[in-house]
């Protein structure tokens, strides 16, 4: 997989110092860390997703909400163990994603995006009028049962599912796979011109992207102990998952991250100014200026720099 | 004895428009073919239908013997027909044998996953289409025209074929280009490929075929050794004005 | 019945108004332009703000509004639309950021909390049981009114068949002579306009909140899929399907549901017909 011995030394030290953090910092800055952490996951399977792929979904927290509801239900409603419906909640989520299959093998672009932003919306109506004794209906679901007490017993959660997310989606697409999917977003005919059934790269993609996205929202669901429908079928949340791994960088897996922990600093930083929902406003206004100058992202601009004095200039 | 390709009564039509009216023709092993006729006689159009791009109204398209007119894209090339595109389109993104990679990847993503790519056989055949070692990593945005024909007849020659369409080989090439290209045909030609070549620059495509084939508002209107076709009445009226 | 058959006229009317300048741009840079569902809530806030906050009359509010909205349409396109080139995804996503800052501007500005606005003309009227409030019949008839204008623009001036040109083969257009930048400039301008106008009847309709653009949005990009880009009369013919659809749910079935059908029929139709009911056969 070509690996070098400075991505092994990089890993080893942002692990480290991810694991350290909590000797680091205050409680209150590990509960932001936390949800930069679940927004990291969020991103990253956002990205094999759509970033790569180029078929943009707009409609994500369907996915993540399939997950967070499946395990919810099943917890609080059957009583069954979180170690079963996790498992459940994901094949679930994949199973759920293979609808945005069916658009995705006759339309393109715009139109796809659109479709997903139905599926969307149509979850929202649907959770609160079809059975609301298991969904908790409008005003959602609270005392689900939750993993871990605490914000450092959170914190160690949630950065382990991350890691092991990332770290695991990074050495996928690593390999020829994630060229492939790269592939389509750059040219969907030529990928089908060199032999490859792009049906079936897309179809992994979205089951890759719809498993990470229903275990982020199963563990995230049981991290929080509650679920809001309105929170989580929200443009402001497709918003924050999509700007953070266009910020970071796309069809990367450092990019996201990047993006997720960017993001949810800024948020948090102009929380005493701006307590409310106005946040958006800086923050989307920084996120569009940072898009138009370099769509690319963040990591692109580092990688620029890299490239400069990067050892053992090989490759 | 089956030819490598062999097209039937091939017809596509666009709503009121027939770009393909009722075609048939055929080539033999190691042959190579010219498919001439002015713009929008419908050359591209047979091309998309040979690799189910497009799919036929009727007619068969059958490869060494075996119809291949229902097959997805994939299924034809694993069979080995394959073909560059009259626009290149590469991988924007990608080097040059990164876009080469993507040819040569097996259409499984368990072995995508498991097996590495085979760098050797990326640059090898970067080099055997005239790249230089120093165009390896190069992106698409650095190429010329001619670099980009180059890569996209490196890219579809990855797939292993046994007979390729050209479309448009020649267009927007300098003179150094087409000589380059021209040549790199006649090598293979003599390794045994099997060519259906579209080209506006008769002058560049006459010496790569054995025969030409003309067509005209998606009819054959002329088939046979070059020189005849070319001075056939219906084919110098089909190009009056452009020839 | 008779209120079925009026509510669902009025509420049609409504949707094809706001899908009408969607269907402009659309059809012209077949971008999903997702701020334009900004237009619509920066149209209803404009009309508070001047008639109902400064107290100014009805018809300046609604004026500012288009005002406000055409000039929103031409900054979008000279600062974000043609430095991108077309590119889809990049348009898409920052139309959607943007949409998103200018949603958090309102609420910096005016609140998070709903706003009602004063009907533009008080009083309803009643007909055979049913009730009409006069702004909703006046949104019908100014909805129609424009719909009629567009057709006849579109179609028998210059300027409109220029767009058409534009909007079928952009590189042939400018072949013929036609300047595109300018016609873009045009088609963004009115169909900010139009955006802003629809928002101040839609805000009257329902209500002025800061999220109240999501759902007119997917509606309204739905009605001209549905309909086939570039199809006014579709576009007329699918906001009735989707207006009455929500009308009879909403009396005869359940409330709660009016979305859900709305979003069904969007997904089925994209998925088994892309081109549409009544559009081109192309994508
Ligand atoms: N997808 C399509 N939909 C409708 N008409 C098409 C389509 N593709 C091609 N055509 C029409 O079919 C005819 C044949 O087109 P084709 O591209 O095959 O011609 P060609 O011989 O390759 O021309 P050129 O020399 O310009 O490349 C043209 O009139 C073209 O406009
Ligand atoms: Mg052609």
């Amino acid at each position: 997989m070509g690996l070098r011995w400075y991505h092994f030394a990089m890993w080893a030290g942002f692990i480290a110092l991810m694991y350290a953090m909590p000797e680091l910092v205050s409680k209150g800055t590990l509960r932001t860390f936390i949800f930069a952490n679940f927004l990291a996951v969020f991103a990253i399977s956002w990205d094999v997703l759509s970033g790569r792929t180029g078929y943009i979904s707009f409609g994500h927290p369907f996915l993540i909400g399939i997950g967070a509801y499946t395990t919810a239900i099943l917890t609080k409603r059957f009583d069954v163990a979180i170690e079963i419906s996790i498992p459940i909640a994901v094949v679930v989520t994949m199973i759920a994603s293979t609808l945005f299959i069916l658009p995705a093998l006759r339309i393109r672009g715009s139109y796809f995006a659109l479709v997903t932003l139905a599926f969307m919306e149509l979850i929202y109506q649907l959770v609160q009028v079809i059975r609301p004794d298991l969904t908790g209906g409008t005003r959602g679901m609270s005392g689900i049962q939750t993993l871990t007490r605490g914000a450092v017993n959170g914190y160690y959660m949630s950065l382990s599912l991350m890691l092991a997310v990332a770290i695991s989606m990074w050495l996928l697409m690593r390999t020829r796979v994630g060229t492939a999917l790269s592939a389509i977003g750059m040219s969907e005919d030529s990928v089908l011109g060199s032999g490859l059934s792009t049906t079936r790269l897309k179809l992994f993609a979205f089951l890759t992207g719809a498993f990470v996205a229903g275990l982020g929202g199963a563990f995230y669901v049981h991290y929080l102990g509650s679920i809001a429908p309105r929170a989580l079928f929200d443009i402001n949340f497709v918003f924050t998952i999509i700007v953070a791994a266009l910020i970071g960088g796309s069809s990367t897996i450092i990019g996201p991250m990047v993006g997720a922990f960017f993001l949810t600093y800024l948020l948090e930083y102009l929380r005493p100014y701006l307590p409310g929902a106005e946040r958006y406003f800086i923050y989307g206004g920084i996120a569009l200026l940072l898009y138009m100058y370099q769509p690319k992202g963040i990591y692109h601009i580092v990688m620029q720099a890299w490239e400069r004095f990067k050892p053992g200039k090989s490759a | 004895m089956s030819h490598p390709l062999e097209i039937t009564n091939l017809v596509k039509r666009f709503g009121g428009l027939t770009a393909t009216d009722d075609v048939s023709f055929h080539i033999e092993q190691g042959q190579s073919v010219g498919l001439i006729g002015p713009n929008g006689a419908g050359k591209t159009t047979i091309f998309s239908q040979i690799m189910g791009e497009l799919r036929q109204n009727s007619g068969t398209i059958r490869l060494y013997g075996e119809d291949i007119g229902d097959l997805s894209t994939p299924a034809r090339i694993r069979r080995g027909v394959s073909r560059t595109y009259q626009v290149p389109r590469p991988f924007g993104d990608m080097s040059v044998v990164e876009n080469i990679r993507v040819g040569l990847m097996p259409d499984s993503i368990w072995k995508m996953i498991t097996q590495g790519p085979d760098r050797d056989r990326e640059i090898e055949l970067a080099l055997s289409v005239g790249f230089s070692e120093n165009d390896l990593n190069r992106r698409p945005d650095e190429l010329s025209m001619g670099d980009l024909r180059k890569l996209e007849m490196a890219r579809t020659m990855a797939t292993g074929p046994s007979v390729m369409l050209l479309d448009e080989v020649f267009a927007g090439l300098t003179k150094g280009e087409i000589s380059q290209i021209g040549e790199l045909i006649q090598q293979m030609r003599r390794d045994g490929m099997t060519f259906l070549i579209v080209s506006h620059d008769l002058g560049a495509l006459e010496p790569l075929i054995d025969r030409a084939i003309a067509i005209n508002y998606g009819s054959k209107i002329a088939e046979g050794a070059y020189a005849d076709v070319i001075s056939d009445p219906n084919v110098r009226s089909s190009y009056l004005g452009v020839a | 019945m008779t209120q079925i058959i009026i509510q669902g006229l009025l509420l049609s009317g409504l949707y094809a108004l706001i899908a009408m300048g969607f269907t402009l741009i659309f059809s012209i840079g077949r971008v999903l332009n997702l701020a334009y569902g900004a237009y619509l809530l920066i149209g209803g806030y404009v009309y508070f703000y001047f008639a109902q906050m400064m107290g100014m009359p009805k018809l300046v509010g609604v004026l500012l509004a288009v005002i406000v909205g055409a000039a929103m349409g031409l900054a979008k396109y000279r600062m974000i639309v043609k430095p991108l080139k077309g590119d889809h995804v990049a348009i898409e996503i920052s139309t959607l950021i943007l949409a998103i800052v200018l949603q958090s501007g309102v609420i910096l500005a005016f609140g998070d909390s709903s706003k009602i606005l004063l009907p533009i003309i008080p009083g309803v009227e009643r007909l055979a049981g049913a009730t009409i409030p006069y702004s909703n019949l006046l949104a019908a008839i100014v909805s129609w009114a424009i719909l009629i204008s567009l057709y006849f623009f579109v179609n028998k001036t210059h300027t409109g068949r220029a767009m058409q040109a534009v909007s079928m083969d952009a590189k042939g257009a400018a072949i013929s002579g036609i300047d595109s930048d300018r016609i873009n400039m045009i088609t963004w301008g009115i169909s900010g306009a139009l955006g802003a106008l629809a928002g101040v009847f839609f805000a009257s309709y329902t209500q002025l909140t800061p999220s109240m653009w999501v759902a007119p949005l997917i509606i309204s990009v739905a009605i001209v899929i549905v309909g086939g880009i570039g199809s006014i009369i579709g576009t007329l013919i699918v906001a009735h399907i989707i207006g009455f659809m929500e009308i009879i749910v909403t009396a005869m079935i359940a409330p709660e549901l009016r979305g859900v059908f709305t979003m069904v029929l969007i997904i089925g139709v994209l998925v088994i017909r892309p081109q549409g009911l009544f559009g081109r056969e192309e994508l």
